[in-house]
């Protein structure tokens, strides 16, 4: 089971804009992927809204899969910014490797 | 699919030590302009961010990493970045050949006569010319690319140059957009084709359009090429993801995964190949891996040099 992580919210704002709390999950995104990938990029945004920190980590490397295209930012229904949010966990990643 | 780590870490690196992603010197990537005459001042300074210019060593480099994708070399590319930049740069420009380093330059050669023919009045100083570090932005690695932007934005600054012609739409995004927002400097950006203008033309000919995710989507420019095109009587055969909704045509993917990003073009191309038509791109990116799928595409500034 992985923890649940309250603050990572607050830490994530370095990274990324905080509009994953706008999305509500409808799937949209994860439909026009061309990536049609294990519900991606959705799965990553419900990471991001529950706070769970270990689980993006240990999914890390799906990130970079994201071609960065768009389409879902694009046609997302809630404005919600899901190709952002990606790019923002990136970074999130990214420096957290760099620490270790 | 490759480690991200080991494939964001080694371009960094390269870029930190020679601005280029691929560690090859400038003057080896950055010719066509000697064949070409231009002036060094004009009321704009044309930047080519050397993406095309770029292309056929993304090939050459593709082609390895696809050999090794899935097996145990793979996992050797982590000592990559213990190499200087510049060291497997060298390597990998020899290794790409003289005929597609120069079928990248031609397109900025037509492009620098579709401007003169259009009375752009535009200077080019390679010295200004350099790499905008999207892909590190992409990658998200957003220290390397604000400390890169930096230093480019404030040479352009330093030397006086307020507008810009881009010639690719990752430049153009970087320059016109990441640029006012991480380094503070700001310039009027152009794309080179919102800048043409010919004597119209009846030529009757009907293409299938590929539009770039940044020209159509992040930019919204798609309907300029369109309109360039139309004036000489060149018509769109319109698919279903077009403009806004472009699909990707999976170059971006390519350090990472080269088979995915195989899987993803070859879709593209299914839907692109299907009017029967010629296919334009205006993304030398898109071109380059496009063209691995043997189908016939042009970039926008070929057909519009030939026909004008
Ligand atoms: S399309 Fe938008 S609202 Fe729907 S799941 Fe994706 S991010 Fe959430
Ligand atoms: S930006 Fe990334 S997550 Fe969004 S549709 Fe494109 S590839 Fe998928």
């Amino acid at each position: 089971m992985s923890t649940i992580n309250l603050d990572f919210a607050e830490e994530l704002k370095e990274y990324s804009g905080d509009t994953a709390l706008e999305c509500f999950n409808c799937g949209t995104c994860a439909a026009i992927c061309p990536l049609v990938h294990d519900n991606f990029p959705r799965r990553m945004i419900r990471y991001v809204q529950v706070g769970a920190r270990e689980k993006i980590l240990e999914n890390s490397d799906e990130l970079w899969r994201c071609l960065h295209c768009g389409l879902c930012t694009h046609t997302c229904p809630r404005e919600a910014d899901p190709g952002e949010i990606i790019l923002g966990l990136k970074r999130f990643v990214v420096a957290n490797w760099r620490r270790s | 699919m490759f480690n991200p780590r080991d494939i964001i870490e080694t371009l960094a690196n390269n870029v930190r030590q020679t601005t280029s992603p691929f560690g090859i010197p400038k003057f080896m990537v950055n010719k066509w302009h000697k064949d070409v005459n231009l002036p060094e001042e004009g009321e704009y300074m044309l930047i080519t961010g050397l993406m095309y210019q770029f292309t056929p060593f993304i090939e050459k480099s593709t082609q390895y990493l696809e050999k090794y994708e899935g097996t145990k070399m793979a996992s050797l590319l982590k000592y990559a970045k213990y190499m200087p930049g510049y060291l497997s740069g060298i390597g990998l420009a020899m290794m790409t050949s003289g005929k597609e380093k120069k079928n990248a330059g031609q397109a900025l050669k037509d492009i620098a006569f579709l401007l003169k023919k259009s009375k752009v009045d535009f200077g080019y100083r390679p010295d200004l010319d350099n790499y905008s570090g999207i892909l590190l932005y992409d990658m998200g690695d957003q220290k390397g690319f604000v400390a890169h932007a930096k230093k480019v934005a404030k040479k352009l600054k330093d030397a006086g140059v307020k507008k810009i012609i881009t010639v690719d739409p990752h430049t153009a995004y970087a320059i016109k957009e990441l640029f006012p927002k991480y380094t503070g400097i700001s310039f009027e950006v152009k794309s080179y084709f919102e800048l043409l203008d010919f004597e119209s033309k009846d030529l009757g000919l009907e293409v299938t359009i590929h539009d770039p995710c940044f020209f159509g989507r992040y930019l919204k420019l798609s309907d300029i090429p369109r309109k360039v095109l139309g004036n000489l009587g060149i018509t769109e055969f319109k698919i279903r993801n077009q403009g806004e909704f472009t699909s990707c045509c999976g170059g971006p993917a390519e350090s990472i995964s080269p088979s995915l990003s195989n899987e993803i073009m070859e879709k593209r191309v299914e839907e692109l190949k299907e009017p029967g038509k010629p296919i334009i791109a205006y993304c030398p990116i898109c071109l380059g891996n496009l063209k691995k799928s043997g189908a016939k595409v042009e970039d926008l500034s070929t057909i519009l040099a030939r026909h004008i």
